[in-house]
C-alpha cells in the first residue's frame, strides 16, 4: 500500500486541492460535492491506515514503526479535522481551510513512504 | 472611562482568514506533538535538552491555535503571548542550530528556521501578530 496505493491518494488529494482552490477563487463556501470529495478521500487513507499496519505486521526489515502508524493515523485524522473546521465558515475562507487540508496530504503520504523506507540520515 | 474598551466588540480571530491561520497552526500543532512524543518516547536520552524543547514548541503551538480558534479577549492575550513566545522561539533557535550546526541535529521544528517545514515556522508568527493587530 506504499506504493501505487499511496500514488493514487497523492493524485486525489491533488485534484480536491485544485478544486478547492478554484471554488476560493471565485468566492464559495465549502459546497456538498467537495465534502463528499473528502469523504472519498477519507475512506481511501482509512485503507492506508489499514493496509499500512498490515503491512508492516508483515515485514520484518527495520524502521520507525510507531513513527509509521503515527503518520497514518494523522493522515487519517487531517481531513476529519479540516472538514469540522471549514464547515463552520460559510465563507470562502471554509473552502480555504479544506484546500489546507487537501494540500498537506501529499506531504503526509510521501512522508509515510519516507518512515518506510527507513531512517533519514 | 477605559473599562469599556475592555469590552468593546473586537473581530473574532477565527474567521475569515484567520479561519486558515487557525487550520496552520493546527497542522503544526499536530505535527510538533507528534514529533516530540516520538522523541521523547523513543529516544529521550541521545538528547534531553533538545527534545524538551520539541515538546515546548508543540504546546507554543496547541495554545496558539486554541486561543486563536476561540478568539475572545482574554484568548487574544493568550494568543499574542503564545506567538510572541513562538517568534522568539524560532529566531533563537534558528540563529542557536545555525552557529552550532553539527552539534544540533533536526531536532525541533524550529531547527534552521524552520527549514524542515519550509520556513512556515518562521512566517508563521509574524502572520499570527499582524492578523491579531488587523482584527483588533
Amino acid at each position: 500500500v506504499t506504493g501505487p496505493y499511496a500514488i493514487a491518494i497523492i493524485l486525489v488529494a491533488v485534484v480536491l486541492a485544485a478544486w478547492a482552490l478554484v471554488l476560493v477563487v471565485i468566492n464559495r463556501p465549502p459546497s456538498g460535492a467537495i465534502v463528499v470529495g473528502a469523504a472519498v478521500l477519507e475512506l481511501l487513507l482509512v485503507g492506508l491506515l489499514v493496509g499500512g499496519v498490515v503491512q508492516m505486521l508483515r515485514s520484518h526489515h527495520e524502521f520507525a514503526r510507531a513513527e509509521f502508524v503515527g503518520y497514518l493515523v494523522a493522515c487519517v485524522v487531517i481531513p476529519v479535522l479540516g472538514v469540522g473546521w471549514a464547515v463552520g465558515e460559510r465563507s470562502r475562507a471554509g473552502t480555504a481551510v479544506l484546500a489546507v487540508a487537501f494540500l498537506i496530504m501529499p506531504v503526509m503520504i510521501i512522508r509515510v513512504q519516507q518512515v518506510w523506507a527507513g531512517p533519514l540520515v | 472611562l477605559s473599562e469599556p474598551v475592555e469590552n468593546a466588540p473586537t473581530r473574532s480571530t477565527g474567521h475569515g482568514f484567520g479561519r486558515v491561520l487557525v487550520a496552520v497552526y493546527g497542522l503544526f500543532a499536530l505535527s510538533a506533538t507528534g514529533r516530540s512524543v516520538v522523541q521523547i518516547t523513543t529516544k529521550f536520552h541521545e538528547a534531553p535538552l533538545a527534545y524538551l524543547l520539541s515538546a515546548f514548541a508543540a504546546v507554543v503551538y496547541i495554545v496558539a491555535t486554541v486561543s486563536l480558534a476561540r478568539g475572545d479577549a482574554k484568548s487574544r492575550r493568550v494568543a499574542t503571548i503564545a506567538i510572541s513566545i513562538e517568534l522568539v522561539g524560532v529566531l533563537t533557535v534558528g540563529a542557536v542550530s545555525e552557529i552550532f550546526g553539527h552539534d544540533f541535529p533536526q531536532a525541533t521544528v524550529w531547527t534552521g528556521f524552520g527549514s524542515g517545514y519550509g520556513f512556515v515556522p518562521l512566517v508563521l508568527p509574524f502572520v499570527g501578530l499582524w492578523w491579531l493587530r488587523y482584527t483588533r
